[in-house]
């Protein structure tokens, strides 16, 4: 579904990504791991249009997006769940879920999709006047997770979805994200709490400053003498 | 008693076109992170068009107005596409630069166009002035504030309620996160300077009339959309609409009761003592647009 050959991609000078190769198969929940710095997020800037890639080719569904604009990728299926949630602040509950349809005119189905969210979050509905900026961090995960899926993506990318949350936010955020693959659409997760990502996953690649240094099933990965020492301690 | 209240009503009219004028700029500001040096220059444009389409041309006083705002769009518009757009992600400085290089050659190309001298637009109100109990207005300025109110509500809509000024208020919030959800952030660009040229222009249109029109009006008009927009906070529209109100209020009060000579310094005075004082602004808030 999703395929990067030789991904290369540089800020100015500093090259963070180098030359990364990796597949996301229909319905897998793919991880991607690696210590801060690595260059999951520049790769997920890359995969949704964010940042221009400097070598190698994106391809989704058989077509080249390497190049595509951010909204060309999201009309084509991609949505993202971006590091840091980055919900809208001052605008309410509801216009943050309005800027994730922005592209769908179906206005029907889109009222529906509202109910269908107000229901999995029903801590959304209670606070959907409410300017974003004022939910606590857990319930902004939701809103931006929520936003994400107004789209009706068939590939959603998550940037650390666990960062900084609660650990009964954390736990609900996996649920959500294995939910969301079970209704049939393709996840790759960025994740820095490896344990939890590599048990979920289908299939894990290891990032190591820009480099792919490891892949295989999260079986795979969590038994790797490398990966235990490195990623699983403690 | 009776010279306060005229002085009253003569500053709320002439309110509603300095928050025009403050709104497009604050808009562009906020949006945009652009500090407009054209914003008076298309008020001046504002008011040529109209001189233009109004006298030599002929065509009706009230479409002239609909006629200019459309052109004041169009040449922010065309700055925005011509200049602006090449300086994404450049520093505030050159962009500064750049828009003070624009000013100065809009200024002189309408002074080229339409020569130095002052001109005048002929209006199809009554020369008579509308008289309530011990008031006395024109009946221009009556249709320059209530157009001018009209299109300060338009605003309001545009950005809150429809899809186009939600689009720019994200953009103006976290425009990465924008762009992912689909949004054109150059098209917004373009659109916001646009917006904001076409209120500078309708103000301009408005006031032509009123005043005369001449190439250095922007000068003025520009000194005094900076004040107000000082004064409501950088980027704030309520914050603009406010302050339009207050500096015509600092204006007419100052002049009326302290020196007629000074009318236009009042309002900087206030602004020195509002940076001295509250440096962000008197309605300093977290939310800058919407
Ligand atoms: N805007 C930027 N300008 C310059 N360098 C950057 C920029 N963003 C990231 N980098 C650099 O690129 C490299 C990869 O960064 P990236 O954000 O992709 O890492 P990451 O794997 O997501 O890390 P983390 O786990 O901390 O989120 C880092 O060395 C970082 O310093
Ligand atoms: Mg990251």
């Amino acid at each position: 579904m999703l395929e990067l050959r030789d991904l290369v991609c540089r800020y100015g000078k500093v090259t963070a990504v180098k030359g990364l190769s990796l597949k996301v198969e229909r319905g897998q929940l793919v991880a991607l791991i690696g210590t801060n710095g690595a260059g999951k997020t520049t790769t997920l800037k890359a995969i949704s249009g964010l940042l221009p890639p400097s070598g190698g080719s994106i391809w989704f569904d058989g077509v080249d997006i390497t190049r595509a604009s951010a909204r060309k990728i999201l009309s084509l299926g991609i949505a993202q769940c971006p590091e840091g949630r980055h919900v809208f602040p001052y605008m309410t509950v509801t216009e943050n879920l309005e800027m994730g349809c922005y592209l769908r005119t179906d206005k029907q189905e889109i009222a529906a999709d509202f109910e269908r969210m107000f229901e999995q979050f029903p801590r959304l509905a209670e606070r959907r006047l409410q300017p974003a900026g004022t939910l606590s961090g857990g319930e902004q995960q939701m809103l931006a997770i929520a936003r994400a899926l107004m789209s009706r993506p068939k590939l959603m990318l998550f940037d650390e979805p666990s960062l900084g949350l609660a650990p009964n936010f954390v736990e609900r955020t996996f649920d959500i994200i294995t939910n969301i693959r079970a209704n049939g659409t393709t996840v790759l997760m960025v994740e820095q709490n490896a344990l939890a990502a590599l048990e979920m996953c289908d299939h894990a690649y290891l990032l190591e400053s820009g480099s792919l240094a490891l892949s295989g099933s999260g079986a795979e990965l969590i038994d790797n003498p490398h990966v235990r020492s490195a990623y699983l301690a403690g | 008693m009776d010279q306060l209240l005229q002085h009253l009503l003569n500053a709320t009219i002439l309110g509603g076109t300095y928050a025009l004028l403050g709104i497009g700029l604050t808009l562009i500001f906020g949006i945009m992170r652009v500090v407009n040096f054209t914003h008076g220059e298309l008020y001046a444009f504002g008011a040529y068009c109209m001189y233009a389409l109004v006298m030599p041309l002929g065509l009706n006083f009230f479409m002239a107005l609909v006629v200019a705002m459309a052109l004041g769009a169009l040449l922010g518009a065309t700055i925005e596409l011509l200049l602006l757009s090449r300086l994404r992600g450049a520093d505030i400085d050159t962009t500064m630069l750049v828009m003070i290089g624009a000013w100065i050659a809009l200024q002189n190309a309408e002074q080229l166009a339409w020569t130095g001298v002052a001109l005048s637009i002929n209006n199809p109100f009554p020369s008579e002035p509308l008289i309530v109990g011990p008031l006395s207005v024109s009946w221009n300025r009556v249709y320059v504030f209530f157009v001018a109110l009209l299109l300060i509500l338009g605003t309001y809509y545009l950005i809150n309620r429809t899809h186009l000024g939600k689009a720019m208020r994200a953009t103006f919030q976290d425009r990465d996160t924008a762009a992912l959800m689909g949004i054109r952030i150059d098209r917004i660009h373009t659109a916001t300077f646009a917006l904001g040229s076409a209120l500078a222009a309708a103000a301009g249109a408005l006031l032509g009339p009123v005043f005369v029109v001449a190439p250095t009006m922007g000068d003025l008009a520009a000194a005094k959309a900076f004040a107000i927009v000082i004064l409501g906070g950088l980027g704030n529209i309520k914050g603009a609409t406010l302050g339009g109100f207050i500096l015509a209020f600092v204006e007419e009060l100052g002049a009326g009761y302290i020196s007629s000579g000074y009318r236009d310094a009042m309002g900087f005075l206030l602004i020195i003592l509002i940076l001295l004082f509250r440096p962000t602004g008197l309605f300093a808030q977290k939310e800058r647009v919407g």
